[in-house]
């Protein structure tokens, strides 16, 4: 045994690293990465805020006719230019504010009672109407 | 000599060669590793409104919540206004590639949205999404 050990044979293969414990933590390491590995599918809509320049209020912002102002109220109604209308007619409006002005910057005005979900309803309706930059400010403190 | 060495190839050949399983578990981790995101769960359920144009959001790794009565979670706790963005400058320092989602309840109010898009934007984060279902999806 001894004498094989020394033996040629033997060298050639005792020259090599024992590659068992960095194959154990390697496989620990692996395991370790699969569990916490956490592939999130969250979706959703970019949310951003006026530019400055933008940001006036409502009662001011009437003049302005290169803007789209979309006001949601504490009930949950939908108005733009003081006009309330239903939240599946938002689409065709922005369509035609799109046709007028297609640079013109489309603002949510949320009251800040009004639900989450009114304002994804109409975030969608304005996205399907074209315009994907939509703005959002809150009023009513 | 030679039926000494006969004896003992015999014995190498009969383990199985670790070489090739071996780079192919090193290639497992590596991709593991750099896929591996640590999101921030928030911690809380919340019922998200349904749309259409939902995209998935890259890196959109740090989650905030927003619950029907107002309160805010983030990284498995309530939190107020403030520690929304101290924490969100701890996170942001980081991994500065990441970005924020906000799940908000459908009956959550927008002003704490609006509130909290504020406190993520100063504490340094400029790309906030809000979360969607895809509907029909």
């Amino acid at each position: 045994m001894r004498m094989r050990r020394h033996s040629g044979s033997e060298s050639d293969g005792e020259a090599g690293i024992d590659l068992a414990p960095m194959l154990d933590f390697v496989m620990n390491l692996l395991i370790f990465f699969i569990i916490t590995a956490v592939f999130v599918k969250e979706v959703g809509f970019s949310l951003s805020r006026p530019a400055a320049s933008a940001q006036s209020t409502p009662q001011q912002e009437k003049k302005d006719s290169k803007t789209l102002y979309i006001v949601l109220h504490n009930g949950g109604e939908v108005s733009i230019d003081k006009r309330p209308i239903d939240v599946r007619a938002v689409r065709a409006n922005v369509e035609r504010f799109k046709a007028e002005s297609p640079e013109g910057p489309v603002i949510v005005v949320a009251n800040s009672k009004s639900p989450t979900g009114l304002l994804v309803q109409v975030m969608d309706q304005v996205r399907l109407g074209g315009v994907l930059n939509v703005s959002i400010a809150s009023t009513g403190g | 000599m030679s039926v000494r060495r006969k004896h003992h190839e015999e014995e190498g050949h009969a383990e199985i060669d670790l070489a090739p399983m071996l780079d192919f578990i090193m290639n497992l981790l590596i991709f593991f590793i750099i896929t591996t995101s640590f999101v921030k769960q928030t911690g809380v359920k919340v019922t998200q409104e349904e749309a259409y144009t939902a995209e998935y959001k890259e890196n959109g790794n740090i989650l905030i919540a927003i619950r029907p009565n107002g309160d805010v979670w983030m990284d498995r706790r309530r939190v107020t206004l403030p520690e929304v963005r101290a924490t969100i400058e701890r996170m942001h320092a980081e991994r500065p590639e990441d970005t924020v989602i906000i799940t908000a309840d459908k009956a959550a109010e927008n002003g704490v949205l609006v509130k909290v898009m504020d406190q993520v934007r100063a504490g340094g984060i400029e790309s906030v999404s809000l979360a969607t279902l895809p509907q029909g999806g």
